[in-house]
């Protein structure tokens, strides 16, 4: 597709995921990403990572689900997915047939779930999954294990036991040491880290009809630019922490956006909440990348993420 | 690089206040077909997520919109001016399914947008209506419905309608409130019902799943989207909050 510059490799000892493009739509924001092609043009993008998918199908939140903020959003989507089995089933001949390149997001209860689920990524033949250890929307499960550095050492293990894929582990922004749990993670055999998830946010409206005040409030997770300083400072402190690579995310939503991220220490990036605002925006972006590149003479996305680093 | 099909942008050829706190916007861009019930949404740079309106007219290339004055969104839309750009996409969700059947199409407040459509598509194929509309207040009236209730309640003589009439379909939109008394009545009636709903949304294409309602078929509680399976849904399959 002639976007040969950004060609990009994510490596970790033998285990190898090559990208078309550094540009990775994140997961919740493309459903299954079959459903996506009237809006997006996936030639351009270096992989979609799915909607995060459980063992059992989840019906996820009730009550609304969405609350705008300032340079933001807050969600509370809370899971709701198909279920592996009918991920496998339904989703993934789609996603082959149509050779779209995709990450397999995966939560869980227990890690009993993240290892099954691990199991049939593996026995699929799928190249890459991304474990979610840290969605702020549900009660119980991955939150826990994404706030405790043994937890987390524990889970990355066992999920490695069972899959022999590109492993990435999603860690959350909500901690007070991410060092701590990326150094677990690197420790515990994941092949990259992807950072960062969203934020726990609380929206509050009142409004006053002159008698009365009413109140609207939605309780769950931050994303979109304004998290992106959050985000950045978190992919440093991992940078920081170990060697594997980083995609990193939070808030990007143009071009200088990614030499930030870059900057601050990642190697590829994913788009969230930007999606919303302008379905084309991976393949825009990684048009833009390119663009740039050939005007400026790099010879490939290394050396771009090398004269970065320099400056 | 490939466009992106359903992302238009449009030119305004016209808007102007037609009803307290309430604006018109006539859109020309190449966006040729839509039905009655689906939306556009529409980017307002100042805000982090697109705003959803309902198509109120599609003719000849031109989509015209009502919308109320609610916030920050449509504030910058109300100042927008001739000859200025947006960016939408569109034509999204399922519209109406129009049956042949005698039809009363009930409109609240600024949910008469969708309506108003709807009526022009139903005349075109000669299918019977009446119309009926409600507004808070007479400064908020919009025109072009067979009767306007003023001040008191939409559903108020619906019954009635419906026994003098012989009607034997509802399509609705509006509050909750009165979608959920129309569904009632409806019901009660054994006549068809379709209502548009409205939820707050972030993709506006199906992908998210930020703005489901609960549906029951066959038994079973689904969860559907309101962009992309709706906004148009069978009354009786909604489960009310
Ligand atoms: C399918 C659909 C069709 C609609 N058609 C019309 C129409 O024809 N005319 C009209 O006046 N209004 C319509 N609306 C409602 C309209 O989208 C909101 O009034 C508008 O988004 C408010 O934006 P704001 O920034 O001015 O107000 P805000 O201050 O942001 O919000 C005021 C209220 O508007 C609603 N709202 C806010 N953001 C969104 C969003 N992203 N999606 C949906 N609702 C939101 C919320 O209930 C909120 O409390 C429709 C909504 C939907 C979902
Ligand atoms: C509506 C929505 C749903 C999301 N669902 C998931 C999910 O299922 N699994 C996951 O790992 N992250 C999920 N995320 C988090 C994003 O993948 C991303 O980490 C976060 O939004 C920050 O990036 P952004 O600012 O570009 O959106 C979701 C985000 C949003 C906005
Ligand atoms: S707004 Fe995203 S699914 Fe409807």
């Amino acid at each position: 597709m002639g976007l040969d510059k950004l060609r990009t490799t994510l490596k970790n000892k033998e285990h190898i995921l090559e990208l078309k493009t550094p540009i990775i739509g994140a997961s919740g924001t493309y459903g299954y990403n079959d459903e996506f092609e009237d809006f997006v043009d996936f030639n351009y993008f270096g992989a979609i990572s799915t909607k995060g998918m459980t063992l059992e199908k989840r019906l996820g939140n009730d009550g609304e689900r969405i609350f705008e903020v300032q340079g933001g959003m807050i969600n509370r989507i809370g899971l709701e997915n198909v279920g592996i089995e009918a991920f496998v089933k339904e989703k993934l001949p789609v996603l082959k047939s149509k050779k779209i390149d995709f990450i397999l997001n995966i939560a869980g209860n227990t890690i009993e779930d993240y290892k099954q689920i691990a199991h049939i990524a593996q026995q699929n033949d799928i190249k890459a999954i991304e474990v979610n250890v840290s969605c702020p929307n549900v009660k119980t499960g991955c939150l826990e294990f994404g706030l405790n550095s043994e937890g987390l050492f524990g889970l990355t293990k066992e999920v490695r036991k069972e899959y022999d894929g590109f492993l990435i582990v999603k860690l959350s922004p909500n901690t007070s040491d991410i060092k701590l749990l990326a150094k677990a993670v690197e420790d515990a055999g994941a092949d990259a880290i992807s950072a960062v998830n969203t934020l726990r946010g609380l929206g509050i409206k009142i409004d006053f009809d002159g008698e009365k005040f009413y109140k609207k409030s939605v309780k769950g997770g931050l994303s979109g630019p304004c998290i992106k300083p959050v985000a950045l400072y978190m992919v440093e402190e991992i940078r920081s922490a170990v060697n594997i690579p980083i995609i990193g995310m939070g808030g990007i939503s143009k071009l200088v956006d990614l030499f930030e991220f870059i900057s601050a220490g990642a190697d590829a990036f994913q788009i969230g909440t930007a999606n919303f605002i302008n379905p084309s925006i991976c393949s825009d972006l990684a048009y833009e990348l390119d663009d740039f590149m050939v005007k400026n003479n790099f010879k490939d996305f290394e050396e771009l993420k090398r004269k970065i680093r320099e400056a | 690089m490939d466009k992106i099909k359903n992302d238009f942008t449009g030119e305004i050829i016209n808007i102007e206040k037609i009803a307290k706190d309430t604006c018109k916007m006539d859109i020309f861009s190449s966006l040729k077909q839509a039905y009655a019930g689906q939306f556009i949404s529409i980017l307002c740079p100042n805000k982090t997520l697109r705003r959803p309106f309902s198509i109120s007219n599609l003719d000849n290339n031109i989509i015209t919109i009502l919308f109320k004055l609610k916030g920050e969104g449509t504030e910058y839309l109300a100042g927008l001016e001739k000859k200025d750009k947006v960016k939408f996409l569109a034509p999204l969700g399922h519209g109406f399914q129009i049956k042949n059947k005698k039809a009363l199409l009930v409109g609240a407040g600024i949910g008469i947008a969708p309506m108003l459509f709807l009526k022009k598509n139903l005349e075109k194929e000669h299918i019977e209506n009446y119309f009926i509309t409600g507004f808070k207040s007479k400064d908020e009236t919009i025109e072009g419905s067979d009767e306007t209730v003023i001040g008191g309640s939409v559903l108020d003589n619906l019954e009635n309608i419906i026994k003098e009439k012989n009607i034997e379909i509802i399509y609705s939109c509006g509050p909750v409130p009165v979608l959920k008394g129309v569904c009632e009545i409806s019901e009660k009636h054994n006549i068809d019902c379709q209502v548009a709903m409205e939820k707050v949304m972030a993709c506006s294409i199906g992908v998210c799943r930020g703005c489901v309602i609960n549906l029951k078929k066959n038994n079973e509680i689904i969860r559907a989207s309101v962009c992309k399976d709706g906004p148009v849904f069978e009354g009786k399959e909604i489960l009310w909050d």
